[in-house]
């Protein structure tokens, strides 16, 4: 098909109204919801696409939840191009915060931005990785496979963190409430649009990284070739044990950074609780977005719209809060079926395009 | 009324592992169909809710445990289409899955928050309930933990010793050899997930009306992924099923009995217990799961590919 | 023609200062942790906002419900400010950060906090003390229970729940000196499972009387019922349907009238921020019905009881006080007040459980 090489941009634009026919018909199946229940579909709509894109504190909203999710999702992408599953974003993030959280306590009042900030990059990068160490051990040897042992240390994260919140690193001074003391102002990440913080460039730099490391280095290339071939990797000799150890605790790496960034920026201070599932919608944006770099940023910035957005539905439309599980179920099957084939749509178009040109002539 | 401590703790293992238990044993026969449904979550509040609904309004547990099979059995056919027809990727489809399962049973159950029912009672066995110890501790539940026992025993016949289930495990196995031998192996994968979500649709149902007796968002909290985890602890196999649930159930139990009796340990790293149990069990029996996941699951998890 | 004028402009000023209570449309949001119709904490907040709405007319009021204690919290106000919404009444402890970060932002909507610790001058904060009614309710609990062991079921070992445990010990010992109380964490304010589990251990261990301190109490409250196991209900006067037999009392929020004086306050541009708390004489709490096992000598106990600690003749937390590792936590001649709310990280003697 010498018609293929037509352009690059011929399938860019089929991917992207698949993309958008996916949106829609999920839109048209959850109407059929909003109607049962007594709701104007259109003003629905209207109110969760205005109170996010159309408001601009809504707006920036979306990049203060995408923030978590990019990092999150690079967490998954980066092993699943070995072929490891990472489902553990949640519990990396969790001993992420944690470690910079006693990082920041530790290191006393008065040290200035550009030692604390850093400080707590390396602390919440060393605590994910620490978190993945095990399953990446457990995996290399060839003992557990790393779904399982990530997905029940998430679970024990969760209770890791309860216990030092609300023992060794509780704050004496708020009345004994389970959380910590406030960070000094030396290692709180700035914001500067809204609320979107300095994590928006870490997020972007991490995903840079990823895309050149995973595209253009001879380290990418390995690792993406052990991927789809293990067998023949090893047979060929390169290192695959080193790299799951590897990827897996770079992929926690980064996840403890999503976990440092919402407690340095946001919050203030680490406090159980704090994370809305972001490692498990990281690890569907990856999923959706077939672990590539630039899917995972449009992926991203997808589920962050509808999860922020959601909030209109129960203040505006007076909707049970759990309506926005439904109708980001409902955009996660369109997507994930693919239901209008780009491949197929792009055939569509081409053909339509020759049989113009042929019109024509 | 009062017990010992071991008594205590045994029998409150027994129940606490029933849920688990039921949910596991349905996943058994989709993986070894080759699926893989990290959603058992979602069709286990699906089957919880809607249990809880048809018993409220009904005014009979027969009708609503009936209901919330049904409706696990068919929520948990959603992921057929998607992952059979539309080769979509099997481990995003379950968790979309689960999301959608949240998403429902908490819109369509909020009229029934904060109401109660008696739901499934436990009954003493006559003569067996009154033998000492194992008598309190096996013989006087509710009638799904009777039934365990049974389950494991019918989906083992099942797998194992009928055509339809020796099919199914070739199906599981190379896909494509089934298919050339004349299995239907679409058909095939549909039933499964519809069994399936059946038993998921039983344990829900079992945690709303045997365990809490009312209905609140989420009930489930995490019992559907330690149920897939589980299925891994078993080997694939529907007999290891009980031994597994009861051990992560007797973790479970044991950390409210510790606390009951006055031990002095913190509750969070009671609560780690579990899953860390787990983790460490499943490490120790490392030899004996080797080998035996049914090769179409190792597909899912060995080679996540570029874009699909 | 000028007559016709100028009475129709006084009338409008008159009109215009007429209704100085409520102005057009004040816009009131709450934020609510959990279910509104969970028969626990969050329906006595909502049922109490519905007082609010019978009391001032014309008051018009966004809910929002399952709003989790994250970033999101601050998104939600937000969404409500920019709909018109001038008061934000937060209903959950884990509010407090963003209600802060957003009460910075906005200096013209006021903030009413759960439990907070902190304030700003737009942010107050409000609560009722538990613990005095948790105190009456242990009265009840003491002279209920046949085998001295009373249990109490909850999620985290915080300080104002630990304030409760310990005042529901030290009302039963006013019954039976020796009676114990035993404490379970579940880790989680909502786990039904978790609390089912609960009840059965504590029952098995030879409690007889039980109370919690969870969102959604009627999972405890049913399955102590089916075991015969008495209860003492908390948040909601609703539970007591679940126990026809073994209620004893309960301790159920009534928050109507604190939300109608601080809105209406609020409104009048007379409210200051301050740490609002009330006892059991404010009404912010209420002891609910008693059951049918509750004798008079009982009821009589406990109306005195009630009666000497609003006189401030009787004080919960009189000194000397040990903890249940042996230590003096409050000397003689001292005694603890509603403080205890927010500084307590400690069991007293009798409670078998860890503070930590």
């Amino acid at each position: 098909m010498a018609e293929a090489q037509k352009g690059w941009w011929l399938g860019w634009g089929a991917s992207s109204v698949s993309l958008a026919l996916s949106l829609v018909s999920a839109l048209v199946l959850f109407s059929v919801l909003l109607v049962t229940n007594g709701k104007n579909p259109l003003d629905t709509y209207a109110s969760i696409f205005g109170s996010t894109l159309g408001n601009g504190f809504g707006f920036s909203e979306i990049f203060v939840k995408m923030i978590p999710i990019l990092f999150t999702a690079i967490a998954v992408a980066l092993p699943a191009r070995l072929g490891l599953v990472n489902v553990g974003g949640e519990g990396q993030l969790q001993l992420g915060a944690l470690v910079a959280a006693a990082a920041a306590l530790a290191a006393g009042t008065g040290t200035p931005s550009w030692v604390g900030i850093p400080i707590t990059l390396v602390a919440g990068m060393v605590g994910g990785a620490l978190w993945a160490l095990v399953p990446a051990i457990l995996r290399a040897k060839g003992w557990l496979n790393e779904t399982i042992s990530t997905l029940l240390l998430n679970y024990v994260a969760i209770r890791v963190v309860d216990y030092f919140v609300f023992g060794p690193l509780r704050d004496p001074s708020t009345s004994n409430v389970p959380q910590t003391t406030k960070f000094a102002d030396g290692f709180l990440w700035p914001a500067f649009a809204g609320r979107i913080h300095l994590g928006i460039v870490f997020a972007l730099v991490a995903l840079v990284l990823f895309a050149v490391v995973i595209n253009r280095t001879r380290w990418g290339y390995e690792i993406r070739a052990a991927g789809s071939n293990p067998l023949a990797a090893r047979r060929h000799g390169l290192p695959v044990t080193a790299y799951v150890l590897l990827v897996l605790c770079a992929g926690g790496a980064i996840a403890g950074l999503a976990g440092t960034g919402e407690i340095m920026a946001i919050q203030g201070r680490l406090r159980p609780g704090f994370s809305p599932s972001y490692g498990y919608l990281g690890f569907l944006v990856a999923w959706l977005a077939g672990h590539r770099p630039l899917r995972i940023l449009i992926m991203g910035f997808l589920v962050a719209l509808i999860a922020t957005g959601g909030d209109s539905l129960q203040i505006d439309q007076g909707l049970p809060s759990s309506t926005v599980s439904i109708l980001m179920a409902l955009i996660l099957f369109m997507v994930l079926a693919d239901a209008w084939r780009p491949d197929r749509l792009q055939d569509r178009i081409q053909a339509w395009l020759s049989a113009k040109k042929r019109g024509s002539a | 009324m009062t017990g010992g401590f071991l008594e205590s703790w045994l029998g409150g293992a027994v129940l606490t592992s029933t849920p688990i238990f039921y949910a596991a044993l349905g996943e058994t026969i989709v993986e070894k169909a080759g699926l893989i449904n990290l959603g058992v979550e979602g069709t286990m509040l699906v089957g919880a809710s809607v249990s809880f609904a048809v018993a409220s309004s009904t005014g009979s547990v027969a009708a609503g445990l009936l209901g919330g099979m049904v409706a696990g059995g068919l929520f948990n056919l959603l992921l057929g289409p998607l992952v059979i027809g539309w080769r979509a990727n099997q481990l995003a489809s379950g968790l979309a899955l689960m999301f959608f399962g949240m998403g429902l049973s908490a819109f369509y159950g909020k009229p029934f928050v904060g109401s109660s029912l008696d739901g499934l009672r436990s009954f003493p066995v006559p003569w067996l309930s009154s033998l000492p110890f194992i008598g309190s501790i096996l013989f006087k539940q509710d009638l799904l933990v009777y039934l365990m026992i049974p389950a494991a025993a019918g989906v083992w016949y099942l797998l194992s010793r009928t055509a339809w289930g020796l099919h199914l495990r070739a199906v599981g196995e190379d896909r494509l050899v089934a298919y050339a031998a004349g299995s239907r192996t679409g058909l095939l994968r549909h039933q499964a997930l519809f069994l399936g979500g059946i038993l998921a649709g039983v344990a829900g149902a079992h945690l709303s009306l045997a365990i809490a007796h009312t209905w609140t968002e989420g009930l489930t909290a995490g019992r559907g992924f330690i149920a897939v985890s589980l299925v891994i602890f078993a080997a694939w196999s529907p007999l290891r099923i009980l031994p597994g649930a009861l051990l992560f159930g007797g973790t479970l139990a044991l950390q409210i009995q510790l606390q009951a009796r006055g031990a002095q340990v913190s509750p969070f790293l009671l609560d780690m217990l579990p899953y860390l149990v787990t983790l460490v069990v499943l490490v120790l029996l490392r030899n004996s799961s080797r080998g035996r996941m049914p090769e179409g699951l190792k597909e899912v998890f060995e080679s996540p590919r570029e874009g699909k | 023609m000028l007559r016709k004028t100028v009475f129709l402009a006084a009338t409008l000023f008159c009109l215009a200062f007429a209704v100085p209570w409520v102005s057009a449309d004040t816009i009131v949001g709450v934020l609510h942790l959990g279910p509104i119709n969970d028969a626990g904490y969050n329906q006595a907040s909502h049922e109490g906002i519905e007082v609010l709405k019978q009391n001032i007319p014309g008051l018009k009021v966004l809910e929002a419900e399952n709003v989790p204690e994250t970033a999101d919290a601050e998104r939600v106000m937000e969404q409500m400010i920019s709909k018109g919404a001038t008061i934000i009444i937060a209903q959950s402890f884990g509010y407090l950060d963003p209600a802060l970060n957003v009460a910075k932002k906005y200096p013209k909507v006021t903030f009413l906090h759960a439990a907070g610790y902190k304030l700003a001058p737009n942010l107050g904060t409000f609560w009722g003390n538990n613990f005095e009614a948790m105190y009456l309710a242990g009265i009840a609990a003491g002279a209920a229970s046949k085998s001295g062991k009373l249990g109490f079921i909850t999620a985290f070992p915080i300080p104002n729940i630990l304030a409760s445990i310990n005042a529901f010990e030290l009302g039963a010992k006013t019954v039976n000196p020796k009676v114990t109380t035993t404490v379970t964490y579940n880790n989680s304010f909502v786990d039904p499972v978790k609390e089912a589990a609960a009840v059965n251990a504590l029952g098995d261990a030879g409690v007889d009387v039980i109370t919690m301190i969870v969102d959604s109490p009627i999972t405890v409250v049913k399955t102590a019922e089916a075991r015969g196991i008495a209860t003492v209900g908390f948040h909601s006067a609703a539970l007591k349907q679940f126990a026809p037999k073994g209620w004893l009392t309960g301790v159920a929020y009534t928050w109507g009238d604190l939300y109608t004086k601080e809105v209406k306050a609020i409104i009048a541009g007379t409210w200051k921020s301050s740490h609002v708390r009330g006892g059991i004489e404010s009404g912010y709490l209420t002891l609910a019905d008693f059951g049918p096992s509750v004798s008079a000598e009982t009821k009589a106990r406990i109306a005195k009881a009630k009666a000497d600690i609003i006189a401030g003749k009787l004080v919960i937390f009189q000194g000397p006080l040990k903890d249940n590792n042996g230590n003096i936590v409050i000397p003689e001649g001292k005694a603890g007040g509603i403080e205890l709310l927010d500084t307590t990280n400690w069991l007293v003697e009798g409670v078998i459980g860890q503070a930590k």
